[in-house]
């Protein structure tokens, strides 16, 4: 499984010069920044940069993609846990807990945790990519649209019963999300809900629709707060509790890995990637916990299932990407072009003809993981003193990076004014208590689900005996329906044993 | 005993989503009838009205159709939405560096931020800073009227 030949071809690539490293700090920076700045995409900062690696060799060209990407990762989760806005939709369920976290003081704490949940998932990723990369790519071979297409529905299941009394409700906006995710040209060209306007062809601008409903009605429902943290005396930034943070990450071993195993295998699913695999992660380890009612209230293991995820779903995207020459994303999309600057094909052959250069690109992520810790204790206590800023000032600046970002992602004022309208509907769904995650990643999946079951219906030709013949997609349904009534059937049980107790 | 009061804006939200869905439905139906174009959103539309209509059907058993919110009032927040709204909107207007610097010097003043050299300063200073990076980072022609394009 190990071409050991190739491995030490590899280190002769890192290391007979200094080039390729001189790119991987200043990557790691940006990623940081721009996963950290709401509005900023890592996939924006991959492509903004994309053009200077015309002058770089293919591994100095990788490895400074590859460090935007790892401190993208991490960055996106900083503003979760500070702001409750997910840098990335890969950070969602970072905010569930990080954000209660940082509200009741623990902001040092949550930033440590999610640090070492992100430096350890991501270089799981690798590990596993390492020894994997080949079963990997057969793997994901094997994964048809059918499978695709119940994988979604049923992360959008899990998703919109996270709040366990209102799953109704929670239902009704992951699947109305769904709807809007399908506006605008479908796959057979017809365009849908368009009402005529010609910038809504390509659907629903899906990240200015995730920062409105995320961010912006959230800064509205604090708008009459003084501060994000309400005691003066938890409003301190100490490099000494983000190492205890650090250290708490490390009592819950087993949401770490499971979470790093979720993302590498999440991950490697094209279009589906770290959006998900961070969310299934946090149901995962809500489901399991003995109390899973301590979730969205400021539970580590919320943020340690999240980021150890969304980190470790890095590697498995790369898999992808360097064994079948699919992007999993936008970041990996961009790195297909580079792939293309430099006359690059991936694929079979790829791995087959290049192993050291595969081999050079993993083991540089592994370099990369540990100068992220350093870079990442070095800009987290200037980030952490958000808290400190009162509301009055952090809530118009937010909306302004959001603003201003959102007109990054679409070039016109189609983002800001989605923008704005999805602020206000986020903001009447969580008065009312409709899940906003579970609207925001119906849209986000909305057109992959569309697509994956139009591929479904004409590779069966319309016949529904065609999915009795994928043993997956059967047990994927079955995993569906279990996670969609096994919550209320089990809580039914538990008061039928309680009512004859005597 | 507390006194009921009702609450007719959860009802409106799920009126709102049905009416989303009956619309969108139709407005596919009207695009084209094929398979093709329907194959998920007329089952998904279906569901979504199933589901609205359960939750109706349990509301008017537990008798609480116009439930109140346990939320502060929305009127509460509106002057902060109305406000973002003249933002966005005029971002086209007055530049996306005048309009930034209005709308962080409004929402100060509103708040009720009254040091006003703080007030001033930090509208301008970071209203321009963020205009001016923005324009210079982003690949696209942005609405300034103060900074230079």
């Amino acid at each position: 499984m190990i071409d050991f030949g190739a491995v030490g071809q590899s280190f002769d690539l890192l290391f007979s010069s200094f080039g390729p490293w001189l790119v991987v700090v200043p990557g790691i920076i940006l990623g940081l920044i721009f996963g950290a700045t709401p509005g900023l995409q890592i996939s924006m900062a991959m492509a903004i940069f994309l053009p200077m690696t015309m002058y770089m060799d293919f591994i100095q060209a990788m490895l400074f993609l590859t460090a935007i990407f790892t401190g993208g990762s991490f960055g996106a989760g900083i503003p979760a846990i500070l702001m409750n806005i997910p840098g990335t939709s890969s950070a969602i369920a970072t905010a569930f807990d990080g954000y209660p976290m940082a509200r009741k003081g623990q902001h040092n704490q949550a930033l440590g945790v999610a640090l070492a949940s992100s430096v350890i998932g991501a270089l799981m990723g690798y590990v596993v990519l390492f020894f994997m990369i080949q079963p990997l790519s057969y793997m994901v071979l094997r994964l048809g649209p059918a499978e695709m297409f119940v994988v979604i529905l049923w992360g959008m299941t899990l998703i919109a019963s996270l709040k366990g009394e209102q799953v109704l409700k929670g239902l009704m906006a992951g699947f109305v999300g769904l709807l809007v995710g399908t506006i605008g040209f479908s796959e057979v060209g017809l365009a849908r809900g368009t009402m005529g306007q010609t910038y809504l062809l390509d659907g629903i601008p899906v990240i200015p629709a995730m920062m409105g409903m995320f961010a912006a009605s959230e800064l509205f429902k604090l708008a009459n707060k003084g501060f994000i943290v309400e005691s003066a005396d938890h409003r301190k930034v100490k490099v000494s509790e983000i190492f205890d943070g650090c250290k708490m990450a490390m009592r819950y071993p087993v949401v770490m890995i499971r979470g790093g195993l979720i993302g590498v295998l999440v991950g490697a699913v094209p279009g589906v990637g770290s959006s998900v695999s961070n969310l299934l992660s946090y149901i995962e380890t809500k489901r399991r916990d003995r109390d899973p009612d301590s979730f969205g209230k400021g539970n580590p293991k919320g943020v340690v299932a999240s980021e150890a995820a969304n980190s470790s779903s890095e590697g498995g995207s790369m898999a992808t990407l360097l064994a079948l020459g699919i992007p999993g994303g936008g970041a990996t999309a961009v790195m297909l072009a580079a792939f293309a600057m430099h006359n690059i094909t991936g694929g079979p052959q790829f791995i087959r003809q290049q192993t050291d250069v595969v081999y050079a690109i993993i083991f540089a992520n592994f370099a990369q993981v540990f100068l992220l810790v350093v870079i990442g204790l070095l800009f987290i206590p200037l980030l952490a003193n958000i808290v400190k800023v009162p509301m009055r000032y952090l809530i118009p600046s937010v909306l302004v990076l959001a603003v201003m970002g959102s007109f990054g992602l679409t070039g016109n004022m189609t983002g800001p004014a989605t923008v704005l309208v999805f602020a206000v509907i986020g903001w009447i769904f969580r008065h009312y208590g409709y899940s906003v995650p579970a609207a925001v990643i119906g849209m986000l999946l909305g057109s992959l689900a569309e697509k994956s079951l139009l591929h479904s219906y004409q590779i069966s030709g319309g016949d529904i005996t065609y999915v009795f013949e994928r043993p997956v997609t059967l047990a994927i349904f079955a995993l569906l329906l279990i996670s969609l009534f096994s919550q209320p059937l089990m809580k039914k049980l538990k008061a039928r044993q309680e009512a004859t107790q005597p | 005993m507390s006194e009921y009061k009702r609450d007719y804006g959860d009802f409106i939200v799920l009126m709102g989503l049905a009416g989303f869905t009956l619309w969108y439905l139709s407005d596919a139906i009207r695009v084209s009838a094929s398979t093709q174009n329907l194959l998920l959103i007329l089952p998904l539309s279906i569901i979504v009205l199933v589901i609205i209509a359960f939750e109706l059907i349990l509301r008017i058993k537990h008798g609480s159709l116009f439930r109140r919110s346990e939320e502060e009032p929305l009127r509460q927040t509106l002057p902060v939405v109305g406000l973002f709204a003249a933002y966005v909107m005029s971002l086209e207007i007055l530049g996306f560096d005048i309009a930034t610097v209005v709308f962080l010097a409004l929402f100060l003043i509103l708040k009720g931020e009254r040091n006003w050299l703080l007030l001033g300063g930090f509208s301008v200073a970071f209203g321009l800073g963020v205009a001016f990076f923005f324009s210079q980072m982003l690949p696209y022609p942005m609405t300034l009227l103060l900074l230079p394009s």
